[in-house]
């Protein structure tokens, strides 16, 4: 079965991702590359939204993944029965519409004059990008046999060392896959950040919103969509080239 | 140690389904501020279903989740098919497939924003079902690929083996195998374009609202408990279209390809 060709079976669905991915990046890419493109690109208000959702973006990853992380492990260690279902319970909000919970966020946050803050923002976007950062977590921790870990207490290891010497580094590829999945999708949120946020929490996808929806500059909106385009497809390529045989197809 | 990881997971837990919760429960209740439970209505679900103009957005959404998960089912999986065979580039095709499941929303709406306007295309139905179909064909194929990984490639072989044409081997071998994925990465298809809001709100025109986006547009100005009701209702149909996914992806592959 080794076909040297392109099958031709692949010819539509490469030919639509051609007409409304590829060339589509590649105007936006020429839009941002115009001049006025190139002066947003190089204006500091730009990169300090970048710089900010950056920031936010890293801060919501370190929260999924410090609260995630316990919880992944203890659904792994789980009788058998119950941990499709626990896994089922962390995932499940997250096929709920993004505005139907961020909209209950709302409604949470409002009484206790939280709504509008950074706070709000953050806390939402953890809300929201949890379940990323579990699933890959669970599937990495189902695979470390308990016998390493009761081993290397056996040999002397305190617990916690057992766990950062053992633990950790037999299950880095899941904390990679889980801190890519929480990151990417954070540093371009639009709709969290704008519903809970409000004035005070704008990130990039805001200020896009802003230069395409109303302040009509679309070279300046196009130079930061290109900015989180290029930083997204940097971490992607870092995180296949350090784990060549974890592939998504 | 045990039962301290348990209580934090019962926490997260909390935290993750209170609010959905506390929206549900506020749809029911008979005043207008959500700050006390003043007595159990089904007024404000009255309200939803009464509102005409609902009517037409819920048939928007409709129309692009229908349309984006046909045309998205039959693309994906063209997709799985085509990258099951080993040639030459095959590793940057899949790339490129499973491209719009990694980049933010925001980049692929504003992407085809730029690109319609560029085309002079005014942004419509039309193009925000175009938007739908290049994210939702990505998830399609994850869904079948990974059935056609559990398949048996030489039960295809065999069918050949015993006359049947590519067409005849397909639809009469492979397809009955894979159906279960197939049908569940259209359920998935359907969910998440019925859900999306951040592309739908870059590649639609005003006229052509969907029901996330009239969320987004009635929580900017207030809350109310008809959109609690509007709410709970959305996410009673999201929930039920992915139980029913999952199941179906759950379905076994075959008697006795394992």
């Amino acid at each position: 079965m080794i076909f040297r060709r392109v099958p031709w079976i692949l010819l539509p669905p490469v030919g639509w991702l051609l007409a409304f991915l590829v060339i589509p990046v590649g105007v936006v890419s020429a839009r941002a590359l115009t001049s006025e493109g190139v002066a947003a690109l190089t204006s500091v208000l730009t990169w300090k939204l970048v710089g900010m959702s950056v920031v936010v973006a890293m801060i919501t990853t370190i929260l999924c993944l410090v609260a995630g992380y316990p919880v992944a492990w203890c659904i792994a260690t789980l009788p058998r029965r119950w941990r499709h279902f626990v896994l089922f319970l962390v995932v499940l909000p997250f096929w709920a519409n993004l505005l139907v919970r961020t909209y209950a966020l709302m409604t949470i946050l409002r009484p206790f004059g939280l709504l509008d803050t950074w706070f709000a923002a953050v806390f939402g976007l953890w809300h929201s990008y949890l379940p990323f950062m579990v699933l890959p977590l669970y599937t990495s921790i189902e695979k470390v046999p308990v016998k390493l870990l009761e081993a290397a207490q056996d040999l002397g290891a305190t617990p916690s060392q057992a766990f950062w010497r053992v633990a950790v580094p037999l299950t880095a590829p899941g904390i990679a896959a889980g801190c890519i999945l929480v990151f990417i999708p954070v540093l371009g949120a639009f709709a969290t950040p704008e519903l809970l946020g409000g004035a005070q929490a704008i990130m990039a996808g805001s200020q896009i919103n802003l230069y395409f929806m109303s302040a009509r500059n679309p070279a300046a909106g196009a130079a930061m969509t290109l900015i989180l385009m290029v930083i997204t497809v940097v971490l992607m390529a870092a995180f296949y080239r350090s784990r060549r045989n974890e592939r998504l197809l | 140690m045990r039962s301290a990881l348990r209580i934090w997971t019962a926490f997260i837990l909390l935290l993750l389904y209170a609010p959905l919760l506390v929206m549900a429960a506020f749809s029911f209740n008979e005043s207008k501020y959500a700050t006390s439970f003043t007595g159990f209505t089904l007024d404000w679900y009255r309200r939803v279903v009464a509102d005409s103009e609902l009517v037409g957005i819920l048939w928007n959404t409709l129309t692009i989740a229908l349309g984006s998960m046909v045309l998205a089912t039959v693309l994906g999986t063209m997709a799985a098919l085509g990258l099951r065979r080993r040639f030459r580039g095959r590793r940057l095709f899949s790339g490129l497939v499973a491209t719009p499941v990694m980049v933010p929303d925001i980049v692929l709406g504003i992407s085809l924003l730029v690109f319609f306007r560029a085309l002079s295309v005014p942004i419509s139905l039309g193009t925000a079902l175009v938007a739908h179909t290049t994210f939702n064909m990505a998830y399609v194929a994850i869904v079948v690929s990974a059935r056609l990984e559990g398949m048996d490639p030489l039960l295809e072989l065999a069918a050949y083996d015993l006359g049947a044409s590519p067409w005849q081997a397909f639809w009469k071998v492979t397809f009955p195998l894979i159906a279960p994925a197939v049908f569940s990465g259209a359920l998935l298809a359907f969910t998440l374009s019925f859900d999306d809001f951040v592309i739908t709100y870059f590649t639609t025109g005003p006229g052509d609202s969907t029901l996330p986006m009239k969320i987004f547009s009635m929580v900017r100005h207030s809350i109310s408990p008809k959109i609690n009701a509007l709410s709970t209702l959305i996410l009673v149909v999201s929930v039920f279209l992915i139980a029913a996914s999952r199941r179906m992806a759950r379905l076994p592959v075959s008697e006795g390809s394992r």
